[in-house]
Formats: C-alpha cells, structure tokens, sequence
C-alpha cells in the first residue's frame, strides 16, 4: 500500500522532505453551493497548505466561476493577501461575453496575480471549442499563460473530442485538462503523448481511481502530471498520500509534487 | 500508530480494473508494506455475482489468514434462502464473520421493514454493524429511512460521496447515537479536524477503500490529523475493535 522510499518515509513521518516543495496546481476560493467546506478562506487554505507542505497554489475562485457579480476580483484580493503562496488562474464565463473583456482587463491591471485561465464547459453548459471562449484563448497564447480546462470522459462540452479539438487548435498554450478527462484514461494519455503542450491534473484522480497514476507514468507522461487538490474541496494530505502509495518512482514523485509546475511556472517573473 | 482497516475487498470483479484485482494473500502483503494490522473484508463476488456464493467465497478466500475478518452480505428472509433471521445470525457469527453489508438496490428487494425487519432487528440486537456502501447502491434516503425505523442499529457509512457529504451525514450523527463514518473517500479538506470538534473521535473510522482507493490517502490523514494522539490512534484501529467487541 505504501512502500517505503526516502520521499515516502519522509512525508509519512513529518509531511515534508527538504527540497521537495508541493505546487498545488488545481485550486479554488471560497464557499460553494453543494459542499460545506471547513477552510473556504484565503487565510484558511494557506493554514492547510502549511501543514501540507505546499508551497503554492494556483487557483479559481468559486465565484468567479458562478456568481459573475463578483467575478475575479475576489481571486484578486485573495492573491494580494497571500503573494508568496497564491496565483489565480483568470475564470471565463463564455455566458458573458461582456464579462470576459472586462476580467480580460485585469490581466492588465495585476499582471503578476494570474499565471493563466480557467475554463469550466460543463458548469457553463458551453463547449470548450465554442467560439465564446475565443478572444480569451488568445490573449492566452499571446500572453504563454496556462490554460486549465476542466475536463471529463463522456463529456460533449469538455470531452476528449474537444480537448484535442483544443490542443490542436492552441499549440502555445500549456493546456492543462483538469482531471484528466477523468474515466476516459486512455485518451487522456493519446492527447498527452500527441501534444507536448498538455498536461494532466491529478485532481480527483485520488479518491477511488486506483491505478491511473501508475498507467500514467507507464505511459511515459510522468513529466507531464501536476498534483492538484481542488481545494478547499480535498485535503492536500489525502492527495499526498494518494501519490505516496502509487506504485511509481521517488523521481516521479517529485515531477509531479513540484519539478513539473517548476518548469509550467518559470515562464513568470518572480516564480517558482 | 496501529491501522485497523474497515473497508477493504479481496476478489476479481466482473468488469475489468487499472489495478491487480487481490487476493487474500497479495491483501495481506499489501497490509505488510503499509503497516495495516488487520481488515475487515469483503469478496467483491458478493456484490458482482450472488450474496450467498460470494459469502461462501470469502470465507474460504480468508480461511486461515488471521488478521481479515469477514464481512457477509445479507438477503432478505423471505424467500427461505437464508433460513430465519436468528439461524443466518447465529452461522454468521459462528463463522467468525462481524459486519454485514447490504446491496437492495442489486440483489432487487426494498430496504424497508416490511422485507429485512427481522433480520436488521436481530442485528441491532446482536450489535453487529451493517456497513452501507454509499458507492455500491445505498443512498441517503436509505441510510435516513433504516435508522428512522431502527434508531439502536450500528451502521457505518462508508464509500462517502467524494463531494463532501457533510450536509448528509451530520444529521444522522445528531440523531443516531451508533452511526459511523468511514474515511476512505471523506476527503473534505480539514474534514476530520472539523468532524472531531463536532462528534469527538469515536464515530469515524479508518477505512482504506482498498483496492480501488490508493490507501495512503486516509492512512497519511488520520496519521497527521491535529486531533491529538488519542483520537488518531481510536480512528486509525480503536473504534472499530471497540465496536467488533460488542458484537455477542
């Protein structure tokens, strides 16, 4: 279940091995309307992240995402509170056209509070090759941010066919399929391996998908997986010691915990 | 830190896997390079094929390995296939079995008294738990209907929800005195922390979700919850020993 490795015992015995910092990849902010979170705040998920040893996370806040009153702004306040620790990944809502060129606009106003874009088709019901999302993709690519795409097997909105439909169409831009077209695997892996530019999230990966990271790494991508958490959603220490028993190398694991978005990052002054 | 695992599988589905389906012997092996002292296990053939054949499975799948501790799958009484409530009890527990869990939904019968009264009344008596599998069939209108009708019976929920299913479980907890959780997919960020506080360390218990969950995920959690020694070491192995032990 878990074999002991120089990484492994040391995150079993003190959840921390010098030189191995965790780059969260794949967060949020904020309360949500089907889960209660106990740490929904900035200040709370920083204190998570302090015991879990993760040195930065990449986030979109839920609102954001769902409530386009409020927008960025509030990934904004989150990223200003916490500089060291927090970047915010720029949510498009493809239902608001307006909204977009006006979020657009904070790219300007705090370059360095976002590494990238966040879409979510499914929960805006638009798909990921729709035109809506154009004029946000290309600011992207004019800019080399990190695209994170929700992504999920069966999925008509953000589906293999239109993760693949998007890596073709953007080859400047890092896309990162959130949950690696969770349940549909093998596509996941033929997109990564045809596409140098994308890479796969493990985010909720970790929960009752017992073998993905294995398959992943056999498939020569351990180079191209990025640990992420959803959180607030799931704790980092579950996520950890999911990869912790993953039959895969200590050289994997540190790709995945930081060596990958080490390099996704680098790309930004001021980081990793 | 002891682990006593309340959640684990041993068998070969009948859909294929990611993973090496376990037997007995690769469990155990397995429970040997994490630390995990014993398990409470099912065989997945009571779930896939028939309860009755799978049950027989696993006790000859376990014979002889001292730390799996079986679990059966009961059926309603009905039809003559268990023989009465109070005999399938009794052979359960003379073959050493603890736990019982249930899958209406497959085996087509209604989890309600009129059909499994008798036999979830004896179990409620016997004190022997009745996990529900929130991921093979049971829902939370189930686990809410059983206890309104059997409020003394032990229940573990486990295979939560992976969206934290704290808005569905918390009123059980207020309610029903020997209702449990399960960690293997309660992945709520501070989730134990915040669970504590509330409920004390007594009602939630380690569970691996092996083989289909990679079992260092709860295994890392409850060894570094900030909870304290005591309720680590009562959810990583004492709840569930304490609640074998009333079994009579």
């Amino acid at each position: 279940m878990i074999k002991e490795t120089p990484l492994t015992r040391a995150f079993w015995q003190d959840l921390r091995l010098p030189h191995c910092p965790i780059y969260d990849m794949h967060g949020h902010l904020g309360r949500y309307y089907g889960i209660w979170f106990p740490r929904p705040s900035a200040e709370e998920m920083v204190r998570s992240m302090d015991r879990a040893n993760v040195r930065m996370l990449c986030f979109a806040s839920h609102a954001a995402l769902f409530a386009p009153d409020l927008g960025n702004r509030t990934a904004v306040q989150a990223v200003r509170q916490y500089p060291g620790r927090l970047r915010a990944y720029l949510s498009v809502n493809p239902n608001h056209p307006e909204h977009i060129r006006r979020d657009l606009s904070l790219l300007d106003e705090h370059p360095d509070a976002f590494v990238g874009l966040k879409l979510h088709p499914e929960k805006h019901q638009v798909p990921a090759t729709a035109p809506a999302y154009a004029p946000a993709l290309q600011v992207a690519e004019e800019r080399e941010l990190l695209v994170l795409v929700h992504s999920w097997g069966g999925s008509r909105h953000n589906g293999p066919e239109q993760m693949r439909t998007l890596a073709a169409r953007h080859p400047g831009i890092a896309l990162i399929l959130g949950h690696s077209l969770h349940g549909a695997w093998d596509e996941a892996v033929k997109i990564a391996r045809d596409f140098a530019h994308v890479y796969l999230d493990l985010t909720a990966l970790l929960d009752n998908d017992r073998g993905v990271i294995e398959k992943f790494a056999d498939a020569g991508l351990a180079d191209r997986m990025l640990f992420g958490t959803d959180l607030p959603w799931f704790s980092p220490v579950a996520a950890l010691g999911c990869l912790l028993s993953a039959d895969i190398t200590d050289e994997d694991r540190h790709a995945v915990l930081h060596g990958n978005a080490e390099g996704l990052l680098a790309r930004f002054p001021g980081l990793p | 830190m002891r682990f006593y695992d309340c959640n684990a599988w041993v068998g070969t589905p009948a859909n294929g896997t990611l993973f090496s389906p376990p037997t007995a012997g690769s469990l155990v092996a397995a429970m040997d390079e994490a630390g995990v002292e014993k398990a409470l296990v099912w065989h997945i053939a009571q779930h896939d094929y028939d309860p009755l054949e799978g049950n027989d499975l696993l006790s000859r799948a376990i014979a002889g390995h001292e730390r799996l501790v079986g679990v059966w799958t009961m059926l309603p009484t009905q039809c003559g296939e268990i023989g009465s409530a109070e005999e399938w009890t009794g052979r359960l527990i003379e073959a050493g079995v603890q736990a019982v869990r249930m899958f209406p939904e497959r085996n087509r019968y209604l989890p309600r008294p009129e059909v499994i009264g008798d036999l979830l009344s004896v179990l409620a008596d016997r004190r022997v738990p009745l996990l529900l599998s929130l991921r093979r069939g049971a829902t939370w209108a189930m686990a809410y209907d059983l206890l309104e009708a059997f409020p003394a019976l032990t229940v573990v929920l486990c295979d939560l929800d992976v969206w934290p299913a704290d808005r569905f479980f918390r009123p059980l907890l207020d309610r029903y005195e020997r209702v449990h959780i399960e960690t293997s997919t309660y992945l709520a960020d501070a989730g134990i922390e915040a669970f504590v506080e509330r409920y004390g360390a007594g009602r939630m218990l380690f569970g691996s979700g092996f083989p289909e969950c990679y079992p260092g995920g709860a295994m890392l959690r409850v060894r570094h919850a900030e909870i304290g020694e005591a309720g680590r070491a009562a959810i990583a192995a004492g709840n569930i020993e304490r609640l074998l032990s009333e079994v009579r």
